[in-house]
């Protein structure tokens, strides 16, 4: 019952705290709304990130075993079954000569080329689709030392473009997180000083609150509800514009910029709400929590 | 009806050879020795930066003792916890000269203020604001804000907040320092009743007349020093009386 009235009461007092220094709140307030939309882009565009990635990696996969034309098709077939039986395979798919040239002529890219085209260059294939694409480079190893491969054009697959991709998405993993920290230093420190202002505009109450019996955390309690509030508050904000902004925005950049497969994910939405809110209201308490923790000290 | 002094009943305050020395390097105490027994009302008397202030500091713990012990109530204050201060602080009532009241609380609230803090029901806080209210004389001006009262009126608001939570110890720091000799007198009347239930009164205070008048307990400070500790002594030694004097 005690927990409830003075909870009661520092709710009461933040909320009057938050009013009576209005300009000062809603500085904050706006501050720390351009900080969380800040914080929120960089988590909806390595989300983004993420999603194309994912795309990008379905399709490099996948890669190609050349099959040297003179192979039986009886050592094909073991090797095709060797690779099957392989856990870091998902699938293996024999390609005749026939059918990789009509995949070729299907494909308008090379339009220009079939005209050029006499008899079948083309090889015989096996299109293997492994688990991770850091496996690619082993089963191209075993595919070279496998006596039936074309040893002039062993295997195919877009190995140096998946590394790079993962180099960069770790790149921006870093770059992701120093902004993070950043912005998070930022933020205390806006709301540390916010709440410094409320702590100064009602000194005489604290002075009192010591004088009668407070205890620490009953005078801190209203302050770092206040910076929650503040925070709460600021992250609602940002989360509402960012809502509105997402889908049009991904429409747009996907109609400009075509090769990137991205698209809009509204499930996303529910953990974007879920780190902003989280953060705001972390933000806000850790911030009021450094700013009123010297001046309350009995 | 005025109480006398009993020494021979339990102490209430104890300074044991108190030193206090502030970072700045200033001596502001010397080897006090004070006992003030339950239900006393004593006067702290001397003049400016003679170490009043530090005294009540010292007993309301916003200070630490340099050297010695001070107990009240059994506790010794040097040796308290942080955590327990608010706990101890609930023990006793404070006045002080600028009464400390919230501007934007209304008389009710201001006096509500403490209970609030010690996290009483609404219920005991209506009853007891109500009481302590009527006692200094301020019953059907609970809605008024402190701004439309009278210095007096502010000071018997503060009075009521001291009293409240019903302390077993008063410290008031100079309470008529702001008032007009005939509202001093008026709230040394309410301090008299509030002494004549049982509570014990420390007062910090450079009101000659109204030291004089009372002829109660009047220990005056000099230089950090007891200088004098009269059972019912006046404001200013008196030629006639061999008292101990420091200097």
């Amino acid at each position: 019952m005690m927990m409830l009235r003075n909870l009661k009461f520092a709710l009461d007092s933040a909320w009057q705290s938050f009013w009576r220094n209005l300009a000062v709140s809603l500085a904050a307030v706006v501050s720390i709304t351009l900080i969380l939309i800040l914080a929120g882009l960089n988590l909806l565009v390595g989300h983004a990130f993420s999603q194309v990635l994912d795309g990008f990696r379905a399709k490099v996969s996948e890669m190609s075993i050349n099959i040297a034309d003179d192979t039986p098709l009886s050592t094909v077939y073991a090797f095709r079954d060797k690779l099957a039986g392989d856990p870091r395979v998902v699938s293996v798919k024999f390609v005749t000569k026939d059918e990789a040239l009509a995949q070729f002529l299907a494909d308008p890219n090379n339009a220009e080329l079939t005209q050029q085209i006499v008899g079948n260059p083309l090889d015989a294939k096996l299109s293997v689709r492994v688990r991770n694409l850091s496996d690619v480079t082993a089963i191209d190893t075993m595919a070279r030392q496998w006596p039936g491969v074309d040893p002039t054009d062993p295997t195919n697959y877009q190995g140096n473009f998946v590394t790079r991709m993962l180099q960069l998405s770790q790149w921006l993993g870093i770059a992701g997180v120093g902004l993070m920290t950043m912005l998070v230093i930022v933020s205390v420190v806006i709301v540390m000083n916010t709440i410094r202002t409320a702590v100064y505009h009602r000194r005489k109450e604290i002075e009192v609150m010591k004088l009668v019996g407070a205890t620490e955390w009953f005078v801190r309690g209203p302050f770092v509800i206040e910076g929650v509030m503040t925070g709460l508050i600021a992250a609602a904000i940002a989360l509402s514009m960012l809502v509105i902004a997402y889908e049009p925005a991904v429409s747009r950049f996907s109609a400009d910029i075509t090769f990137i497969p991205l698209s809009y994910d509204p499930s996303f939405i529910s953990s974007l709400a879920r780190d902003l809110m989280l953060g705001g209201a972390m933000l806000g308490a850790l911030g009021s929590y450094i700013g009123v923790r010297r001046y309350v000290r009995l | 009806m005025v109480l006398t002094p009993d020494f021979a009943t339990r102490p209430v305050i104890s300074f044991q050879h108190v030193w206090k020395r502030y970072e700045t390097g200033t001596e502001a105490l010397r080897d006090i020795n004070l006992v003030v027994p339950e239900g006393d009302f004593m006067f702290l008397v001397g003049p400016s930066g003679a170490g009043k202030s530090t005294m009540v500091r010292l007993l309301i713990r916003e200070e630490k003792p340099t050297k010695g012990k001070i107990f009240v109530d059994g506790v010794e204050l040097g040796r308290m916890k942080r955590r327990q201060l608010p706990f101890y602080r609930r023990r006793i009532g404070l006045v002080f000269q600028d009464f400390k009241l919230l501007p934007n609380l209304t008389v009710y609230e201001n006096v509500a203020f403490a209970l609030r803090v010690h996290g009483e029901p609404d219920a005991l806080i209506k009853t007891r604001v109500a009481e302590a209210v009527d006692t200094v004389g301020l019953a059907g001006k609970e809605e008024t804000y402190p701004a439309n009262l009278s210095g007096g009126e502010q000071q018997r608001v503060a009075i009521a907040r001291a009293l409240v939570h019903a302390p077993k110890m008063i410290i008031a720091d100079e309470p008529t320092g702001n008032l007009d000799p005939a509202t001093a007198w008026e709230i040394m009347q309410l301090f008299l009743r509030i002494n004549a239930r049982g509570a014990t009164v420390v007062m910090a205070t450079h009101n000659r007349e109204i030291v004089d008048l009372l002829r109660r307990r009047v220990v005056a400070i000099d230089a950090g020093q007891i200088a004098r500790d009269d059972k019912s002594g006046r404001y200013h030694d008196d030629a006639s009386k061999s008292q101990v004097r420091a200097r």
